[in-house]
């Protein structure tokens, strides 16, 4: 499973703080004032990003999104956040759906914040959970804001979970053209096999709203290209489609997140332009 | 079996008694009703006076959770060394300096208590101003992590696209209106805010500073604007040694103004008067890709 919504500083805080304390769990800690920080980014996105005529509820969004606070860590199921996502969903418009493995920061950059493209943490149930960790302590009622379980330590953990929950939910809204952005550059393959796009996305397409599927095979500037398009696990996620009846192409590195990429190499030979 | 319908009466009682104290009930009822109908009104006129009514868009809608959340988002994630900040007193003096205030005679000691609450070490060389390209700066500065536009600092962060303003009678938050700077008032508490931290913002830079023009508009360098009015002139020359301008152009659009233009001219001569070095570049590659990703066909994007 990719280490969905941390940052290289974070995974670097979380990798200090769980050898520093021995905690009891190798995940992040649940991040403080969790329900301000919430309750902020529900109100924001109905203030500005997407109003919603009907007026939508962010407390009861919160008070839906809550009830797994009070489970045990290890047993928090994607069904538990069935009201949560009855609450949060929205329509997305066709065409804006971005799935990806292995490219967090660039997802983020490359959507331009929902302008471009309506990636997971663009939508609101994905907003809510960006960048963010919850769970609640093992043998008490409080919340665990030394360590929060992952999927190393135990499956039905609260914020595998709630990604697993938000996935299928994205994925079944999705319509029209669908782009996926894998990177070609990760030494374990740019598709994982078991991933939250290959268990929890492709699985809830829906083949008759989808007219094509758009893969883009990215590559590190200046790194080794470990696979490109027919090649390795994308030759097996291309397969997949296929046998699926699903519409495809590939495109390796498609020039505008190539174009991207290269802001931070532009004097490198492969960024330069003319 | 008991008879619980509302309004339900004995048939044993005479149909006298039953009329005299019906008429009781209803004379009062009635009474009250007149004394309601008329007291609501009044006491809505004494007590809630209308709010002042502006040109301009009213408070952003949940102004304060907004605010909340994106303080604590900031210090506990974006810049999580920054942790020990309290989002609750900063949310409080924030809108202290607002509320129950006339929002034209906004002055900057109204924002006092909240700049000093939010203060923060932008390190040097890293200060990027802007100028007519707030989606081009924005973009480069989510690339460019190690880089603060004033958006990207605490309490910038904060306010962005955000709206506020109060009213002198009322201790409420008017969400109808506010004062448009050009028809109502320029002392206004929503620009004097964003004048007050661009101050701040100038003032704490240091070593080598940048700033973002657009070259596809005239007068790239706004002697009006807020960079032109109060950043450049807020610079600390002991502090700043260079300020290094960007003129871009949008791709394969015109070009209007460019280093050599005179509004840049202007710029290069005002910080000179002021002791600091300037230097410019059009189209400065990392940037120019950015645009390009926008729009890759052109010629200039291959």
């Amino acid at each position: 499973m990719t280490a969905r919504g941390l940052t290289p500083s974070l995974l670097l805080q979380l990798l200090v703080v769980a050898g520093a304390a021995g905690a009891r769990w190798r995940g992040q800690g649940t991040t403080p004032h969790l329900q301000s920080i919430i309750l902020g980014r529900c109100a924001e996105y109905d203030a500005l990003v997407n109003p919603d005529p009907r007026g939508r509820n962010c407390t009861a969004i919160w008070e839906a999104f809550k009830v797994v606070l009070v489970k045990d860590p290890c047993s928090v199921l994607p069904s538990d956040y069935d009201r949560f996502i009855d609450l949060s969903r929205h329509s997305i418009p066709r065409d804006k759906s971005l799935f990806w493995e292995n490219n967090h920061l660039l997802v983020t950059s490359y959507s331009e914040n929902g302008l471009r493209f309506l990636p997971l943490c663009s939508v609101l149930y994905g907003r809510i959970g960006d960048f963010l960790s919850w769970c609640r302590q093992e043998n008490a009622s409080g919340l665990d804001y030394q360590s929060c379980p992952t999927s190393e330590d135990c499956e039905n953990n609260a914020v595998d979970s709630f990604w697993k929950r938000a996935s299928m939910q994205y994925a079944r809204e999705s319509s029209g053209v669908i782009s996926v952005m894998l990177n070609g550059s990760e030494p374990s393959g740019a598709y994982p096999v078991k991933g939250f796009f290959a268990d929890f996305e492709i699985p809830y397409l829906q083949k008759d709203k989808i007219t094509r599927i758009e893969i883009w095979v990215m590559h590190e500037i200046g790194k080794p290209k470990v696979e490109s398009c027919g090649e390795g696990t994308v030759k097996i996620l291309e397969e997949r489609l296929k046998k699926m009846g699903f519409q495809y192409s590939c495109i390796n590195d498609h020039l505008p997140v190539k174009l991207l990429k290269c802001v931070d190499h532009s004097t490198h030979p492969d960024c330069v332009l003319n | 079996m008991a008879n619980h319908r509302c309004g339900s009466v004995s048939e044993e009682e005479p149909c006298c008694d039953i009329s005299k104290k019906t008429k009781i009930c209803l004379c009062v009822f009635f009474g009250l009703l007149v004394a309601v109908i008329i007291a609501v009104p009044v006491g809505i006129l004494m007590w809630r006076h209308p709010l002042q009514e502006w040109k301009g868009k009213g408070t952003t809608a949940h102004f304060y959770e907004i605010l909340l959340g994106r303080c604590y988002t900031y210090t506990q994630i974006v810049r999580p060394e920054l942790g020990h900040k309290d989002c609750q007193k900063i949310g409080k003096a924030f809108t202290t300096a607002f509320l129950s205030k006339d929002p034209c005679s906004s002055t900057e000691q109204d924002y006092q208590p909240l700049l000093e609450l939010t203060a923060q070490t932008v390190p040097c060389n890293k200060t990027l101003f802007w100028s007519k390209s707030s989606q081009l700066a924005h973009d480069y500065t989510r690339v460019q992590g190690d880089l603060f536009t004033l958006e990207d600092t605490l309490l910038g962060y904060m306010a962005d696209g955000l709206k506020w303003c109060g009213d002198p009678r009322s201790s409420e938050m008017n969400y109808q209106s506010c004062p448009d700077w050009r028809e109502d008032c320029s002392n206004n508490s929503f620009s004097v805010f964003w004048n007050a931290v661009s101050k701040r913002f100038a003032e704490d830079a240091c070593g080598v500073v940048h700033v973002v023009l657009n070259g596809s508009i005239s007068n790239t360098f706004d002697e009006r604007s807020t960079f032109g009015r109060v950043e450049v002139f807020n610079l600390r020359p002991e502090k700043v040694h260079q300020l290094q301008a960007w003129v871009m152009h949008d791709v394969g659009g015109v070009h209007s103004d460019s280093c050599s233009s005179s509004s840049v001219n202007n710029l290069k001569r005002i910080l000179k008067e002021r002791s600091i070095a300037f230097s410019c570049q059009n189209n400065y590659g990392p940037i120019r890709l950015l645009q390009c990703v926008k729009n890759p066909e052109p010629s200039s994007c291959r």
